[in-house]
C-alpha cells in the first residue's frame, strides 16, 4: 500500500493551477488591459495629443450633455427595438413552442437564420428597400399612385425595426427556452378548474414567463445600446446618431475627439453594465417555478384552423427577416443603378466581376475565414478552461473570474476596440496591425459568448461524473481527457460554430483594428458602402453570406462525421 | 465497542482504518459539519444516518477528498490525508478510496465494460488483467451479459450494479457510498440492500455508507452514527441505536417513539427502576441505562412497545387507563392514537383486537422499554 | 517622441538641400544634375520616367504599404497601376477619410509603429502638419521639375500634388429642372433644397476647403444659412452621387467632378454645375513617409506617381479621374483640361490650416455631433 504524501498533493495542484490560472491570467490581461486605456482617455482632460495624460478630471463626462439629442436617440432606438424584438420573439416563441402550427421544426431552425445573416446585411437590404426616395417599396408605392413615401427607413423607428428583425431571433431563443422549461401541469391545473384558454394565457402563462421575458428584455436592450452596424448604415444619411455611431464619428474626424468619445464609451459601458447586472439578478433570483432544470414536454395547444393564420405569421416573419433582404440584395447586385422596376440595359454582372477582382475583399474574406477558424479553435480551448475554472473548480477567485470574463458583454465592441487600439499600439510585442491583434480582439470580445455556451453544457453534466473519475484515481489531466472533454464534445462543437460565425461577421471591433495586412470582410463591406456604390456593396454582402453559408455547411458536415465516430 | 466480523481481523485492538477527528466544514460562514469525530475499523461498515442537511454527505465527501474541510484531521491507515494543523490535503485521486454516487455517475459515452475498467486503466493494468478483473467484477454484480452495452441503455438498477462493480474492481482500501440506493424504487431497494451487504462481506472491505433511510442503515451497518445539524448525536450498533436512543431526536428518527416528560419521583424508585410523574399525574417507570438522572426527565417509548388491552393487565407498573382517539390501518400494522391524560400516545401493533373510537382501554409498557434520554 | 526629434536634426541638414531645390523650376533641365548631389546616386530611367530609387532594391523589398484617403476602388486602383508597372512589388493599403487616416498614422507613430511607406491625403493642412512633425521622408524626385512650386511642398521633397479634385454643384435631372437648378454657390441656400441637399462629413479635406473658400467669399453667415438646410452628410463622393442618381437627394452642395464623370458613364441622370465664382478644389497630396519599412519602393512610387505615366493613370482611372497639375498634363477624359476650370483654392494655406478646429466645430455642430 503506497502512502499518500504531502509531495503528491503539491504536484496535483500544479497541473490544475497552471492551466486554470494561466487561462484566467490571459483573460484578465486581454479584458482589463484595454479597459485601462479606455478609462485613462475618458478621464484625460489634458492635451489630447500628449500621452500619458497630464491631468485628469470629469470634464469629458460633463461635456456629454452637449449631445442631448444623441443620448435621446440612443434610448429611443434601443427601447423601440427592444419592444419590437420582444414582440417578435414572444409571438414566434409562443406559436412555435406552444401551438400545433404546421412545420414547427422547420420554422424553429429558420428562426436562427436572421442571427447568421447579420444586422449589417439587413441594414443594407432595408436601405435599398426603405429609403424615402429610392427605396424599392416607396418606388412601388408611388407607381401605385401613392404620394411622397410610404416608409422612411432612415429614421429612429426604421433603425429600430431592422435591429428588432434581427435581434428578434435572440429574443425568440431566450423566450422559447423559458416556455419550454415551464411545467405544463401549471396551465393544466388552471384549465381543470374551468378557466378559459385566454384566461389561462393571461393569468398563468404570462406571469410565469415574465421573469424570463424580463431577463430577455434587459439583455436585448443592453445589446441594442451597444449595436452599431444598423445605426451606421441607416442613421448616417439622416444624421440620426446613436452613441456608438457618434463615437465612431468622433474618433474618425480630424482632429479626433478621443476624450469625448472615450467618455461616451465609458458612460455607455456603465449603463450596459448596470443592465446586465440587473439581468443576472433577475435570472438568478427570479428562477421562480419555471426553471427546474428539467425540460418538460411543452403542452401543445390545438388551435384549430387558427393554425393557418399562425403559419402565415411565421412565414411573414421569415420572409421579412430572411427572404426579402436576400432577394433585395440579389436584385440590386445585378443592376447598374438599383431601381425597383426592371429597366432594359440596367442589367449587369459587372458588380460581381468588380467584387471578385477586388484584391482587398478577396484577401479580407480569406482573412476572415482564417480568423474565424483560429478564434473558434483557440477560443474553445481557452473558454472551455475558463468555464471549467469558473463553474466547476472550487479554486478561489472563480467568482471574480466570472465577472472579468463576462465583462466584455457590457462593453460595446466598438468601444472595446477603441481601448484595444491604444493598448496594443504601445505594447512591446509588435502585433498591432496584424491578424494577431484581431485574433486577440475576437477572443476577448467573444469571451462571454463562448464561456456561456460551454458553461451551459458543462452545468448540465452531473458533477459526480467527474468526481467519480477522480475517485477512481484519475489525475486531473487524465479525467479531463477521458471524461470531461468527451462529455462536452457536443457543447464544444456548438461553441466552435458559434464563435466561427461571430468572428466572420464581426464589425465593431474590427473596423478600428484592421491593418493593411489584416483586412477582414465585414468592415470591408462597410467601407464599400461608404466609398462605392450600393450595388457593389450588396454584391459583397451576398458573397460574404454565401461563403459563410458554404463554410458552415462544410463544417457541420465534417463535425457530424467526426461526431458519429465513437469517442474513446 | 467492537463487533465481530467474518472478514475482520482476529487479533485484538486493531488500529482504525479511518479516523476522523474534529472535522469542521463551513461553506462561507454556513456550517455544514461542526466538529465530527469517529473511527472506522478495518472491514467494518459504518453508516452515517440522518435527515437531509445534517452534514452526513459532506462528511463522506470530506473523507473522499471532494470537499475541503475547514479544520480537523482525517487519517487513513494512520496517515493523515487531511490535517488543518499540518496543512495537508491529499487530493481525492491519491487517497486510494472508491465511491458509489447517488446518481450512479455512469459515463454515458462509454460501454459498461469501459466504465468498470476505468479505475484499472488509470492504474495502468495490463489488458489481460483488465479483462479478467472486469469480468469478475461484472459477474459479482450479475451484469456479465451487459458488458458491451452503452451505459445509457441500462435501467436504474443495472446502472447501480455497474457503479458498484466500477467502485470495487480496482481493490480500493475503502468504499464510500453516498445514498447509493435512494434513486431506486422501494422493491429494488430492498433487494439491493441485501446484495450490497453480501458483497461487502464477501469483499471484506471497509466502508462508509451514507443514508437517510433507517431500514437501510439498520439492515446494512456494523455501526451507525446518527447525525443532526452537523454533529453526531449517537454512535452504536444498529441494535443499540434502536433500543437505547440517547436523545429525543434519535429516538424519533430511528423508528417512531413516544416522548414522555415528567418530574422525578425519587421516592417511588424501585430497584434499578426510576419513577417520574407526568403533568397529568401518571407515574411512569423507566430505566436510566447509565444516563444522568435529573429533576425533569424525558423518556422514550417505542410505539411498538405500547400494548393496548380492554382488560386490566396483570403488571403492576406502567399500567394506565386511556381512551382510543382514532385508528389508522396501515397494512402490516395498525396505528392507534390514544388520549392519555393531557397528551396523545401512539401505539402500533400487528394484531390488535377490534377497538372502537372512544373506548376506554388500558395501556401498558415494560419499564425496561422505557428509556431515559440524555438531555 | 525621440524618433521625431532625431528626425528634426536630419531635416535641418536637409533643409539646406531643400533651399537649393526650390530654385529647381527656374534652373530647368539642369535640375536632375543638381538634385543628384543630394542623393547617393544619379537618377536612372525606368520605363519612361526618371527615378532616384534603386529599382532592384525596391523590388527586393517586394512590398509597398499605401495609406490613402480615397475610396476603396480608387485606392485599389492607384496601387494596381503601380503594381502593373512593377509586378515584383506587392501592394497593400489602408483607406480612411483624410482626418481618420491622419489620426491613425499619428497614433501609430507616437507608439513607435512604422508600417507605412507612402501616404496620400486630400487636405493640405494635415500634410503641412505632418511635414512639421518630420513625418515625410525627404526625397526630391527627378520628376519634380514638371510641377510648379505651388504644387510641391515647401521646401520641396516632402510631398507633391498628385492631382486636384474640383467640385461644383450637382443635381438629379429627373427631380430638378434646369431652370430650377442652382447656378451659383448662393443658390444652394434656397429653402427649396431643405432636406434634399447633401454635403460631406468634417473628416473630408475637400469639405474643409469648400467651407474655407466660400466663407472667404460670402462671409461666415453663408454656412450658418446652409445649416438651416438640414443637409445629409456622407463620407465619399461616390455615396453622394449614388444618392443623387437615385433621387434620395435632389442636389449636392459639393459635387466632385470625378464622381460626376463616373456616374455619367454609368448612365445616371445627373448634371454638373460650375458656379461662376469657381470650383472649390482640394489638392491630393502624396509623399513618402519617413522610417518607411520599404524606403526604395516608397521613392519609386513617388516618382511613378509624379511621372506622366502615373499622372495619366490617376487622370483616366474611372474611380479616380483626378485633374493633373503637371505642367504638361493632357486633357481629362471629358476633353476638358483642368486649367480650363476656374479653381478656388485657399489663398493663404497657413491661415487655412489654422481654421481647422473652427471648421470641425461648426461642421460637426451643424451635423449634430
Amino acid at each position: 500500500m503506497t502512502v499518500p504524501t504531502v509531495e503528491s498533493a503539491r504536484t496535483w495542484f500544479s497541473a490544475q493551477k497552471i492551466a486554470g490560472y494561466g487561462a484566467a491570467a490571459f483573460a484578465a490581461v486581454f479584458v482589463l488591459y484595454p479597459v485601462y486605456f479606455l478609462l485613462q482617455a475618458a478621464f484625460d482632460v489634458g492635451d489630447p495629443q500628449v500621452r500619458p495624460p497630464t491631468s485628469y478630471g470629469l470634464d469629458n463626462f460633463s461635456g456629454l450633455f452637449q449631445f442631448p439629442q444623441i443620448l435621446l436617440n440612443t434610448v429611443n432606438v434601443s427601447l423601440a427595438a427592444t419592444v419590437m424584438a420582444l414582440v417578435f420573439g414572444f409571438v414566434m416563441a409562443w406559436i412555435l413552442a406552444r401551438t400545433n402550427v404546421p412545420g414547427r421544426r422547420l420554422f424553429e431552425q429558420l428562426m436562427a437564420v436572421p442571427y447568421y445573416l447579420t444586422p449589417l446585411l439587413g441594414a443594407l437590404a432595408w436601405s435599398l428597400l426603405g429609403s424615402p426616395e429610392s427605396g424599392f417599396i416607396n418606388q412601388i408605392w408611388r407607381a401605385l399612385g401613392g404620394h411622397d413615401h410610404l416608409i422612411d427607413i432612415n429614421t429612429g423607428y426604421g433603425i429600430a425595426w431592422v435591429m428588432a428583425l434581427f435581434e428578434g431571433s435572440v429574443a425568440f431563443v431566450m423566450i422559447a427556452a423559458v416556455m419550454k422549461s415551464m411545467d405544463p401541469s401549471l396551465e393544466e391545473a388552471s384549465q381543470v378548474i374551468g378557466a378559459s384558454r385566454l384566461r389561462t394565457m393571461l393569468r398563468i402563462t404570462l406571469p410565469l414567463v415574465v421573469p424570463g421575458v424580463l431577463g430577455a428584455a434587459i439583455f436585448v436592450f443592453a445589446e441594442m445600446l451597444g449595436s452599431f452596424a444598423v445605426a451606421l448604415v441607416l442613421g448616417l444619411p439622416s444624421r440620426y446618431y446613436v452613441v456608438t455611431t457618434a463615437i465612431y464619428q468622433l474618433v474618425q474626424q480630424y482632429p479626433p475627439k478621443i476624450q469625448t468619445a472615450a467618455a461616451m464609451g465609458v458612460s455607455l459601458f456603465a449603463v450596459m453594465f448596470i443592465m446586465l447586472f440587473l439581468y443576472r439578478r433577475i435570472v438568478m433570483a427570479g428562477s421562480y417555478v419555471t426553471i427546474t432544470g428539467k425540460a418538460f414536454r411543452p403542452r401543445v395547444a390545438d388551435v384549430g384552423s387558427l393554425r393557418y393564420v399562425l403559419l402565415g405569421v411565421c412565414v411573414l416573419y421569415v420572409f421579412v427577416a430572411v427572404a426579402l433582404p436576400l432577394a433585395t440584395l440579389l436584385y440590386a447586385s445585378v443592376q447598374k443603378i438599383a431601381v425597383a422596376f426592371p429597366v432594359a440595359g440596367n442589367w449587369t454582372l459587372d458588380n460581381f466581376r468588380t467584387a471578385m477582382s477586388m484584391n482587398a475583399v478577396r484577401s479580407a474574406l480569406g482573412n476572415s475565414l482564417l480568423l474565424g477558424f483560429g478564434t473558434a479553435t483557440i477560443g474553445v480551448v481557452l473558454m472551455g478552461l475558463l468555464a471549467w475554472l469558473i463553474y466547476r473548480s472550487r479554486l478561489p477567485a472563480s467568482g471574480l473570474m466570472e465577472y472579468i470574463v463576462m465583462f466584455p458583454q457590457a462593453v460595446p465592441r466598438l468601444v472595446f476596440a477603441f481601448g484595444m487600439m491604444w493598448a496594443w499600439v504601445v505594447f512591446p510585442i509588435p502585433i498591432y496591425g496584424t491578424l494577431w491583434l484581431l485574433l486577440i480582439a475576437y477572443i476577448t470580445v467573444f469571451l462571454p459568448l463562448g464561456v456561456r455556451t460551454i458553461a451551459g453544457v458543462m452545468l448540465q453534466i452531473d458533477k459526480s461524473l467527474e468526481e467519480c473519475a477522480q475517485m477512481c484515481g484519475a489525475s486531473w489531466a487524465f479525467r479531463v481527457r477521458t471524461v470531461t472533454v468527451p462529455l462536452l464534445v457536443p457543447g464544444l462543437v456548438a461553441a466552435w460554430l458559434l464563435l466561427f460565425i461571430a468572428s466572420v461577421r464581426e464589425l465593431g471591433a474590427s473596423i478600428l483594428l484592421m491593418g493593411p495586412h489584416s483586412k477582414v470582410i465585414t468592415p470591408s463591406i462597410v467601407e464599400s458602402w461608404f466609398g462605392t456604390s450600393s450595388e457593389l456593396t450588396a454584391t459583397l454582402a451576398l458573397i460574404q453570406t454565401l461563403v459563410v453559408a458554404i463554410a458552415m455547411i462544410v463544417l457541420v458536415a465534417v463535425t457530424r462525421r467526426v461526431g458519429a465516430q465513437p469517442v474513446d | 465497542m467492537q463487533v465481530s466480523h467474518p472478514a475482520g481481523p482476529v487479533s485484538a485492538a486493531p488500529t482504525p482504518h479511518i479516523e476522523v477527528h474534529g472535522l469542521e466544514l463551513y461553506y462561507g460562514s454556513v456550517p455544514a459539519v461542526r466538529g465530527v469525530s469517529f473511527n472506522v475499523l478495518p472491514g467494518e461498515q459504518l453508516t452515517l444516518l440522518g435527515p437531509s442537511g445534517c452534514g452526513k454527505s459532506t462528511t463522506l465527501r470530506a473523507i473522499a477528498g471532494l470537499e475541503k474541510p475547514t479544520s480537523g484531521e482525517i487519517r487513513i491507515d494512520g496517515v493523515p490525508v487531511y490535517s488543518s494543523t499540518h496543512q495537508i490535503n491529499v487530493p481525492a485521486e491519491k487517497r486510494r478510496l472508491s465511491m458509489v454516487f447517488q446518481s450512479y455517475a455512469i459515463w454515458p459515452h462509454m460501454t459498461v465494460f469501459d466504465n468498470v475498467a476505468y479505475g484499472l486503466r488509470v492504474r495502468r493494468a495490463s489488458a489481460p488483467e483488465v479483462i479478467d478483473k472486469v469480468g469478475h467484477a461484472l459477474s459479482l454484480v450479475q451484469m456479465s451479459e451487459f458488458a458491451g452495452r452503452r451505459a445509457s441503455q441500462l435501467s436504474g438498477g443495472q446502472q447501480q450494479r455497474v457503479a458498484l462493480a466500477r467502485a470495487f474492481v480496482f481493490s480500493p482500501s475503502v468504499l464510500l457510498f453516498d445514498e447509493p440506493l435512494s434513486n431506486l424504487d422501494a422493491k429494488l431497494r430492498a433487494d439491493m440492500r441485501i446484495e450490497l451487504r453480501d458483497l461487502q462481506h464477501r469483499l471484506g472491505i471497509t466502508s462508509v455508507y451514507v443514508t437517510h433511510d433507517l431500514e437501510e442503515a439498520l439492515a446494512m451497518s456494523d455501526r451507525i452514527a446518527v447525525m443532526r445539524d452537523g454533529l453526531i448525536e449517537q454512535t452504536g450498533t444498529p441494535d443499540e441505536i434502536y433500543r437505547l436512543p440517547r436523545s429525543a431526536f434519535v429516538a424519533d428518527f430511528v423508528g417512531s417513539a413516544n416522548l414522555i416528560r415528567g418530574r422525578l419521583r425519587a421516592d417511588l424508585a424501585v430497584n434499578d427502576l426510576i419513577a417520574l410523574e407526568t403533568s397529568a399525574g401518571h407515574v411512569v417507570y423507566c430505566m436510566a441505562y447509565g444516563r444522568p438522572v435529573r429533576a425533569e426527565l424525558v423518556v422514550s417509548v417505542r410505539t411498538v412497545h405500547l400494548t393496548i388491552s380492554s382488560d386490566r393487565p396483570a403488571a403492576t407498573q406502567n399500567v394506565w387507563s386511556a381512551r382510543i382517539g382514532k385508528t389508522v390501518f396501515q397494512g402490516d400494522f395498525t396505528q392507534v392514537h390514544v388520549d392519555w391524560g393531557d397528551q396523545h400516545l401512539i401505539a402500533r401493533g400487528a394484531a390488535m383486537e377490534p377497538i372502537a373510537v372512544g373506548q376506554e382501554v388500558y395501556i401498558t409498557v415494560d419499564p425496561k422499554r422505557v428509556v431515559l434520554l440524555d438531555a | 517622441m525621440a524618433g521625431i526629434k532625431n528626425r528634426n536634426v536630419t531635416r535641418r541638414t536637409l533643409l539646406k538641400i531643400g533651399g537649393a531645390i526650390t530654385a529647381v523650376p527656374l534652373v530647368g533641365f539642369a535640375a536632375p544634375g543638381v538634385l543628384a548631389q543630394g542623393q547617393t546616386k544619379s537618377p536612372t530611367k525606368v520605363l519612361d520616367f526618371m527615378t532616384n530609387a534603386d529599382v532592384a532594391k525596391a523590388e527586393q523589398e517586394g512590398q509597398l504599404v499605401f495609406y490613402c484617403h480615397e475610396n476603396e476602388p480608387g485606392t485599389a486602383g492607384i496601387v494596381e497601376g503601380f503594381h502593373k508597372d512593377f509586378p515584383k512589388i506587392n501592394t497593400s493599403y489602408v483607406r480612411a477619410q483624410t482626418g481618420a487616416l491622419y489620426n491613425k498614422i499619428l497614433s501609430e507613430r507616437s507608439a513607435g509603429r512604422f508600417d507605412v511607406d507612402v501616404i496620400q491625403l486630400s487636405d493640405l493642412a494635415p500634410a503641412v502638419d505632418f511635414q512639421k512633425k518630420g513625418g515625410y521622408e525627404q526625397y526630391v524626385s527627378p520628376e519634380s521639375p514638371a510641377y510648379k512650386a505651388e504644387h510641391l511642398s515647401s521646401p520641396v521633397g516632402s510631398f507633391f500634388w498628385t492631382g486636384v479634385d474640383p467640385a461644383g454643384i450637382a443635381y438629379n435631372k429627373a427631380k430638378v429642372t434646369p431652370s430650377e437648378a442652382p447656378k451659383t454657390w448662393q443658390d444652394i441656400l434656397d429653402p427649396r433644397w431643405k432636406g434634399v441637399i447633401s454635403c460631406k462629413i468634417s473628416a473630408s479635406g475637400l469639405q474643409f476647403v469648400q467651407w474655407y473658400a466660400l466663407r472667404k467669399l460670402y462671409g461666415p453667415g453663408f454656412w450658418k444659412e446652409f445649416a438651416k438646410q438640414n443637409p445629409h452628410a456622407f463620407d465619399s463622393r461616390v455615396q453622394l452621387f449614388d444618392r443623387l442618381a437615385k433621387g434620395d437627394d435632389k442636389i449636392t452642395a459639393i459635387g466632385e467632378y470625378p464622381a460626376y464623370i463616373l456616374f455619367k458613364d454609368k448612365g445616371a441622370n445627373v448634371e454638373f454645375v460650375a458656379p461662376p465664382d469657381g470650383l472649390v478644389a482640394t489638392p491630393l497630396i502624396v509623399g513618402a513617409v519617413s522610417k518607411a519599412p520599404h524606403p526604395e519602393a516608397a521613392k519609386l512610387f513617388v516618382d511613378w506617381a509624379m511621372s506622366k505615366r502615373g499622372q495619366a493613370w490617376y487622370q483616366t482611372n474611372p474611380n479616380l479621374y483626378y485633374g493633373s497639375v503637371r505642367t504638361d498634363a493632357p486633357p481629362m477624359p471629358t476633353g476638358v483640361r483642368l486649367s480650363e476650370f476656374k479653381l478656388l483654392y485657399p489663398a493663404d494655406w497657413d491661415d487655412y490650416a489654422s481654421q481647422r478646429d473652427v471648421f470641425s466645430k461648426e461642421w460637426n455642430g451643424m451635423l449634430g455631433l
